[in-house]
């Protein structure tokens, strides 16, 4: 019965197909990414996957590179295949050793110092337990109406400065930096929750957490007067190798992006330019699709979230209209090749680290029966049936994963070759996302000024900024991705996000409590999967977050 | 007893016949009385033999530092009580001791063994699950002195800790609101504070930071080049109403309640039990005839896997861990805070001891704190009653050769150039260099020995998995 379902929107999806691949935005000049075939079938030799019966090694999350580990370091394990190989794993190390310290060249403003203060334990950051508290594992990226860089902040709000006397980091002050002329943190930005409630359709209740972000303290003066803000939460790392082994083609298999199968889910891939090859390369990383590699991400997090330049962003974290940011700037003694913080040796290791970084194995299997756990199968077939697959694409196939693009690294520098990594080459994986940009609906109102009692506010020191929105739009067009779009989130680990940091929650901004509430977050493309599971029955519920768990 | 013996020849044979097929010269290998070996090994040194022996070591090593811990602790309660010069030298003395023993033990990390897995189940019962040990809690590093005491922000060059975990109050001594009572529950609860691994609140090298504080340079200035000198807490930071040698300051002329100077003494003497709570249910693992793991790893059906864990350690250590993270980041980025022992200026012993005790376990040997020599039988003995004569010698030479350049580095520190020192000068950096080679060589040949002896350390993870049962 539910084979034959399956089988039914399969044909459905090809009578579809209609080679509508090209990324609307895509710049003419640039190379037009493949032609897509088979809307939601790659052509990746492996049979249709279905819904009532789990594949053969399904609870392998991600292949041979699957950890066992379930405890709270579950996310921070070795793909198995180098934990033997000496070589590779003394470059783990280094790597794991460099994402855990704190470097040479931080500032002049920042999130944070480390990666790991972020990612933390390699999982999701979290949000401030306080307004009081200042965000570490979270921020606020900026922009104007258009999503261009504020003309002072930039990108990103950094909620810390390198001024001395300082040791842990200085807080903004209003006008601070421009009334003394420090490198004060940015600007300070805070959250504050409104309880909304719902109904299943039982009639049982829940409630959901709206956030609404305050930014006050304003170091460098004010914002530009269309500003948007939209606020991150630091995802999980692990398993991002894999996701960039994955072979274009079979990605873009999936993008419908005028949903000319009508199910109501499109689904758009994005292009960007790779560094150092300077390739037009499929986006695949950051919650709006910025990035096409682990390396570029993670060297714009180096310079966005740390202020520690590096080959392939180069500038420091500071607008030209931030003086003292610039000041501050000329004062670090770069250590690096051509006035940089970190060298491409510490770059290549850091990105093999996150690149072999384990997927933890599925719970509520059986090895020695190989059975799934009654409640995990019958929440996995609700979720097909809800069609959360449409986005949420269990499995795909990695292909031959890319040689770094910095070369080979061994622990004293590099080996002058450029090898493909075997470990993560040919793996059935099963990450739960298209990698897909979606349209998740919501809207917001435009950003106000309001003195802290919720009165209209002009200008100053009392004046804070104000974002409001419905759902889960942000308002703020990133990229290519509109205020509405965000990339499908890997599903993996997802029952083991608050083994890993209790204090962790969900969706990009954390909302979400629990993973229920992030469903129910859900709008937009994913309006109808979320109907469908507020019609469910308590029990039929409860499989489905048993399976969720389970991943 | 008979039939282990049997066990352990029958599996001597085949892995023999396996190894080398034909005539081999090794006629004593069928284990004929009295038969004379190779190069003067015994013929009846078996798999068993070399992991009974690395066990009896493991178990020495670890009371060797649960012992000095132990008189770590003594000195520093009599330092605490009375912080005159002479005993805060002596407790410093007493931290520089305990090093020595534990510097031998990291060569049994990296193989699931008690130091990286030992926990408790549900009953009580020490049971090893990965990644649960308190190897983190004994030796973890970089440390996060500032969530620990008070330092000196040095000229805005400092790298701040991660302002995220920092309490309200500055630090867990300053801050009375938060922390009003300094425990060893206190500490192990601190302890990679809010998740972040960075925070570091236990184990040597917290002591280690509260006797000498941070490395700044001798006048107590800081600039980028550092000098020979350690780190530069003075004692009376130790000085307390009860003590009445003088006013409690934090760190010179910065005169503070004499509690602040109470509360770093509760610290360090929490520390230091803490430090030997932890390597106690290390020493109980290990304790031959009766330590759950020593029974386990020694196990007949076990023996294999426990060869295979330690050339495991033996490789990883070698490479990931001493040449990688310890020195080569060290060097390159040349950053005190990437050095090991960075607040006492103690990083070249660590290097040496942890090459040692990649020797000790190659050799079947270690050498106790009160000098009494242990031998036993060896991975080189092994080697070549499975007739792999000149990897054996390979090893062997490539172990020494590790030795003898580590020992240039230790040397050079005894001359007055500490390895942070070493790590600036070029001249001096050679032999950092050199030794990151020859440790890097010695691996490789661990490889082969791993190959010849027939034992797969990629199946490691399978003794461990907790998945599916």
């Amino acid at each position: 019965m539910k084979r034959h379902l399956l089988l039914t929107s399969f044909m459905l999806s090809a009578l579809g197909c209609g080679g509508s691949s090209q990324s609307p935005e895509a710049k003419p000049s640039e190379p037009q990414p493949p032609v897509v075939t088979l809307p939601g079938q790659p052509n990746d030799g492996l049979a249709p996957l279905s819904s009532s019966t789990p594949d053969n090694n399904e609870h392998l999350a991600g292949g041979a590179v699957t950890t066992d580990v379930q405890n709270e370091d579950a996310f921070s394990q070795s793909a198995p295949a180098i934990r033997s190989d000496f070589a590779l794993d003394a470059v783990f190390k280094s790597g794991d050793h460099l994402f855990r310290g704190t470097h040479k060249g931080l500032g002049p403003v920042f999130n944070n110092p480390t990666c790991q203060g972020c990612h933390i334990k390699d999982g999701r950051g979290e949000v401030p337990s306080s307004p009081q508290r200042a965000m570490t594992s979270m921020f606020l990226r900026i922009s104007d109406e258009n999503g261009q860089p504020d003309a002072v902040y930039g990108d990103q709000l950094q909620t810390f400065g390198t001024v001395a006397g300082h040791p842990t980091g200085a807080l903004p002050k209003f006008n601070g930096a421009l009334d003394e002329g420090l490198a004060y943190g940015e600007a300070y930005a805070f959250v504050e929750y409104e309880n909304i409630t719902g109904k299943f359709a039982d009639g049982e209740e829940y409630e959901l957490r709206k956030p609404i972000y305050k930014v006050t303290d304003l170091s460098y003066g004010p914002f530009n007067d269309t500003v948007r803000f939209s606020a991150r939460v630091s995802p999980a790392i692990f398993g991002s190798g894999l996701l960039h082994a994955i072979p274009e083609q079979y990605i873009t298999s999936y993008a419908d992006p005028d949903d000319v199968d009508n199910d109501g889910i499109s689904g758009r891939a994005v292009y960007v330019t790779e560094p150092i090859s300077e390739q037009t390369k499929l986006a695949r990383f950051g919650y709006k699709l910025g990035t096409a590699s682990v390396l570029q991400q993670i060297a714009g997090a180096y310079r966005g979230d740390m202020g520690v330049t590096n080959r392939i962003n180069q500038a420091e974290p500071c607008t030209e209209n931030q003086v003292a940011c610039n000041e501050q700037a000329a004062l670090e003694q770069n250590s690096e090749a051509n006035g940089l913080d970190l060298s491409d040796l510490d770059l290549a290791q850091v990105e093999f680290y996150n690149r072999l970084l384990a997927v933890p194995a599925r719970r509520g299997f059986d090895v020695q029966t190989s059975t799934w756990q009654d409640d995990v199968k019958h929440g996995r077939a609700l979720f097909f049936d809800a069609n959360c697959n449409g986005c949420h694409v269990p499995r795909h196939k990695t292909g031959e994963a890319p040689a770094s693009l910095l070369g080979d690294v061994d622990i004293l520098g590099f080996t002058g070759e450029s090898t493909p990594i075997a470990a993560l080459s040919e793996q059935v994986i099963y990450p739960y996302s298209d990698l897909l940009l979606h349209d998740m609906g919501g809207e917001c109102a435009p950003i106000k000024l309001e003195n802290a009692q919720g009165g209209s506010c002009q200008v100053g020191e009392n004046c804070i900024y104000v974002k409001r929105c419905e759902g889960l739009a942000d308002n703020r067009p990133e990229g290519q991705a509109s205020g509405t779009e965000w990339r499908t989130t890997p599903l993996w680990g997802l029952g083991l996000v608050q083994q890993v940091n209790a204090r962790a929650t969900y969706l990009h901004d954390g909302r979400a409590r629990t993973i229920s509430e992030a469903i129910l977050w859900h709008g937009g493309e994913a309006e109808k999967a979320k109907q469908a599971y507020l019609a469910m029955s308590k029990t039929e519920r409860s499989q489905l977050l048993a399976f969720l768990n389970s991943l | 007893m008979k039939k282990i013996a049997n066990f352990a020849l029958s599996s001597l044979c085949v892995a023999m016949l396996a190894a080398c097929s034909g005539d081999d010269g090794k006629d004593g290998a069928d284990g004929a009385p009295g038969a004379s070996g190779e190069s003067g090994v015994s013929t009846y040194v078996t798999e068993k033999d070399v992991v009974v022996t690395n066990a009896q070591h493991a178990y020495a090593v670890y009371a060797d530092s649960l012992i000095a811990a132990k008189q770590l602790k003594n000195v520093i309660e009599q330092f605490v009580a009375e912080p005159s010069e002479a005993n805060f030298s002596a407790a410093k003395n007493a931290w520089l001791d305990a090093r020595e023993p534990y510097g031998q033990s990291e060569v049994y990390r990296f193989r699931e063994g008690p130091i990286d897995n030992l926990t408790r189940d549900d009953n009580g019962n020490p049971v090893l699950v990965a990644e649960e040990g308190p190897e983190g809690a004994i030796n973890a590093w970089p440390l996060a002195e500032a969530l620990i005491d008070y330092t000196i922000d040095m000229d805005g060059a400092q790298l701040p800790e991660n302002p995220a975990s920092l309490p309200v109050g500055g630090n867990i001594i300053a801050d009375l609101a938060e922390f009003p009572d300094i425990t060893k529950a206190l500490l192990a609860e601190q302890f990679e504070r809010g998740d972040d691994e960075a925070n570091v609140t236990s184990g040597y090298h917290a002591i280690e930071f509260l006797l000498w504080g941070q490395d700044l340079n001798a006048d107590g200035s800081y600039t980028p080049n550092r000098d020979y000198s350690a780190g530069y807490r003075k004692v009376n930071d130790y000085y307390t109403a009860a003590s009445g040698m003088g006013e409690c300051t934090s760190g010179v002329d910065n005169v503070v309640d004499s509690v602040i100077c109470e509360r770093r003494g509760d610290y360090l003497i929490a520390a230091a039990d803490l430090l030997i709570d932890d390597l106690q249910g290390v020493v109980d693992a290990w304790t031959p005839g009766s330590g759950f793991h020593y029974v386990e790893f020694t196990k007949d059906e076990n023996v294999k896997a426990s060869l295979a864990k330690i050339l495991e350690g033996m490789g990883r250590l070698s490479f990931g861990e001493l040449a990688g993270e310890r020195m080569s980041i060290a060097l390159r980025t040349d950053s005190q805070e990437d050095e090991h022992s960075c607040f006492s200026d103690n990083t070249h012993r660590d290097i040496f001891l942890n090459a040692k005790g990649i020797q000790n376990a190659f050799n079947g040997a270690y050498q106790r704190m009160d000098g009494e020599t242990l031998e036993g039988a060896s991975i080189y003995d092994l080697l070549v009653v499975d007739g792999s004569h000149e990897l054996a010698n390979e090893l062997r030479a490539a172990i020494e050769d590790t030795m003898a350049k580590a020992a240039v580095i230790d040397t050079n520190a005894k001359l007055g150039y500490s390895f942070d020192v070493q790590i600036q000068n070029a001249d001096l950096k050679q032999p950092v260099t050199h030794t990151i080679e020859a440790l890097k060589s010695q691996t490789q040949v661990i490889k082969q020995a791993i190959e010849a002896l027939e034992v797969t350390t990629g199946d490691l993870e399978q003794d461990t998995d907790e998945f599916g049962s």
